[in-house]
């Protein structure tokens, strides 16, 4: 069972910026091969941030209005909403530990509850 | 069991997307190809919720429609088979269907019901014929292959006798057969043979690599949507001797480089290659090739990177003389278990190279059938290079023929030995070797049905009948190796012989263990 988000455009503004939680969206391409290895990653930071931030993907080569609005000008390209706000964006393979940071960043108990995770 | 209750089958959930029936030419905006969309784009105000639209081949009553919306699930041209969700009546080409695989793939998918087409410029026949060898099971001419196998199991393959670097010939069949997954098997798969001479050497790369190059722009202007499953080998990899693991392909994103203090991702970056001969070589650059081809044109792709192969059985192949396939033990063409079960029926000690501690993975005949049939039932989506490291389990060459002789002691009283040669290969010996290859059981569903003991016992009943056995004893002298890497031309010298008392201590021991064999204990259960 996939725990990241499947983003597409027809539920983008519903599940992205409407919003109440802090999201990630991975936009990637299947010839991308960086975002083939990237897919994994997401969905263990889905189940690791679940109910604090939203983490998904996009498929940009499915969704073009989508991509181009983004000016998504390569991929994988990680951008973090906050209240439908671009707050933050990366391009390239990210690290699991990257992609953390990004999220900590903005999850104030992060740090707190991975310790408490791997203490358990 | 109703399809209600059956579990849910892990393609089930693919859409047209990924489809070979699908026609997205023209029609979706592919980044790298710059194809007009205006046309289609029209058809799609601004405000909808669908963002392309194609149209199926197989379906043309559905017009334009969104392709990310039907699975095939719920598709009634995908029908489920034991291997997953497959193509009703699935055009399949093989290209080197003639060969060791080729011919047994080509009955194991006639008799799933696929349309079975392929190729062959009979290639192997020719080159084991050049060595003085021949295949110890004896195969019939193609003509009388294609009248047994229509025959005696009521398949229909359309043959042709073509070159692969005949590229005119090809172009028209393929655009005659209209293949929705091609079998690239159209290759010189022997790295002793790649290393006999520069002739040698320069047949394979040509054959190989241009074969496939050619093959590629084929594909780019016939059947762009058609995946195109690639046989790479694991041998592309080396063994490193830092003992890093062997991703299947790439690195996970995991996989940081670190560097001056700072840090990147290795994600998605090809793994290193360290290929081992010149014909390891040649499919090192297919990789490039076809992972190239893929970016550029949107073609699809599985990598299959292949352990060693071995064994005789699938049970189309065993169901008459007539329907068997190649089996080569020569020093060229004849892979490590296959060679010692032929030395083990004949009573020459079986030869290991070395120290015979390099480790390989390894895949019986019916497995790696089975791994290519979830592959074709399950494309790659446009645009995708996907690298599956294809094989059931890995062992030392010394504890596989230490396997092979005690088949051959215990069940059927044969007196096997073992014996160390001097290794004509430049390779390490004594290696660290982790491969990884979890994909095609996590993603696609294959477990590993046969292990290594039963598929030897079925050799060894094969290859003891007479007929074989008198064909393995005309051609013993060319097991032994006498092509060395370095170019010397002389028999390799015996290093060491283990005797049976030896072996017996051996065996004895703690080392002789498979556990290797992840699923080890579950397969002999299930047996």
């Amino acid at each position: 069972m996939s725990h990241a988000v499947r983003f597409t455009g027809a539920n983008f503004a519903e599940e992205v910026l409407r919003s109440d939680l802090p999201v990630l969206v991975d936009f990637w391409a299947s010839w991308c091969l960086p975002s083939q290895e990237t897919k994994p990653i997401m969905e263990e930071l889905a189940v690791e941030y679940e109910g604090r931030v939203k983490v998904g993907m996009l498929q940009i080569d499915q969704n073009p209005r989508t991509r181009d609005s983004y000016q998504i000008e390569g991929c994988p390209t990680f951008i973090l909403f906050v209240k439908g706000v671009e707050v933050q964006r990366r391009k390239g393979a990210q690290s699991k530990q990257a992609l953390r940071e990004m999220l900590d960043a903005i999850c104030s108990d992060g740090h707190e509850k991975r310790r408490v995770q791997n203490n358990s | 069991m109703s399809q209600k209750d059956a579990p849910k089958l892990h393609n089930a959930d693919l859409t047209c997307w990924n489809c070979p029936a699908i026609d997205l030419a023209g029609k979706v905006d592919f980044r790298a190809c710059g194809q007009s969309t205006e046309a289609f784009r029209k058809e799609l105000s601004d405000d909808s919720d669908i963002q392309i639209m194609a149209e199926c081949k197989r379906r043309p009553e559905l017009g334009l429609f969104d392709p990310t919306g039907i699975t095939y699930e719920q598709c009634p041209e995908w029908v489920s088979t034991p291997y997953g969700y497959m193509l009703k009546d699935m055009r399949v080409m093989i290209l080197g269907i003639d060969g060791y695989l080729g011919w047994t793939l080509a009955l194991w998918l006639g008799s799933l019901g696929c349309k079975v087409s392929g190729i062959d410029n009979y290639n192997r026949r020719d080159q084991v014929m050049e060595r003085g060898a021949h295949t110890i099971v004896p195969i019939a001419k193609m003509t009388e292959r294609l009248h047994a196998a229509k025959e005696l199991l009521g398949i229909d393959i359309n043959f042709r006798r073509i070159d692969i670097a005949d590229r005119a010939r090809l172009r028209e069949f393929i655009e005659e057969a209209k293949p929705e997954a091609i079998v690239h098997y159209a290759e010189i798969p022997s790295a002793p043979y790649s290393m006999i001479d520069a002739e040698h050497a320069i047949e394979v790369q040509r054959n190989n690599t241009l074969g496939t190059l050619g093959l590629l722009f084929m594909m780019r202007d016939t059947v762009p949507e058609t995946s195109l499953l690639k046989l790479g080998t694991m041998g592309e990899y080396g063994a490193p001797l830092t003992g890093r693991p062997l991703f299947e392909g790439m690195f996970p994103a995991d996989a940081v480089l670190h560097w001056d203090n700072r840090e990147w991702s290795m994600g998605g970056e090809l793994t290193p290659r360290n290929p081992v001969s010149f014909y390891h070589v040649s499919k090192v650059q297919d990789t490039y090739n076809v992972y190239e081809a893929c970016k550029y044109w949107w073609l699809r792709s599985f990598d299959v990177m292949q352990g060693v192969i071995y064994g005789v059985h699938t049970p189309q192949v065993a169901d008459d003389p007539r329907l068997r396939t190649r089996l080569d033990i020569d020093e060229w063409f004849g892979t490590v278990v296959n060679r010692f079960v032929a030395q083990a029926v004949v009573g020459i000690p079986l030869t290991i190279y070395g120290a015979g501690e390099q480790k390989r993975g390894f895949i019986a005949l019916e497995d790696a059938m089975e791994c290519i049939t979830r592959l074709i039932c399950s494309p790659p989506e446009p645009g995708q290079y996907a690298v599956v490291n294809q094989m059931s389990g890995y062992y030392s060459v010394r504890k596989l023929a230490e396997i092979v002789a005690k088949v051959g002691r215990e069940h059927f009283g044969l007196p096997v030995k073992i014996q160390r040669l001097e290794n004509p290969r430049v390779e390490a010996e004594k290696h660290p070797f982790e491969p990884i290859y979890k994909k095609l059981p996590d993603e696609f569903g294959f477990e590993p049905k046969v292990p290594p003991e039963e598929e030897i016992y079925r050799m060894f009943e094969l290859l003891m009948r007479p007929e074989i056995s008198e064909r393995i004893e005309q051609k013993k002298h060319l097991i032994l190796p006498k092509t060395w890497w370095s170019g010397e031309k002389r028999r390799v010298e015996t290093i060491e012989a283990l005797t049976e008392e030896t072996l017996k201590e051996r065996l004895r021991s703690d080392e002789y263990q498979f556990a290797e064999h992840p699923e080890r204990e579950k397969i002999l259960k299930s047996h």
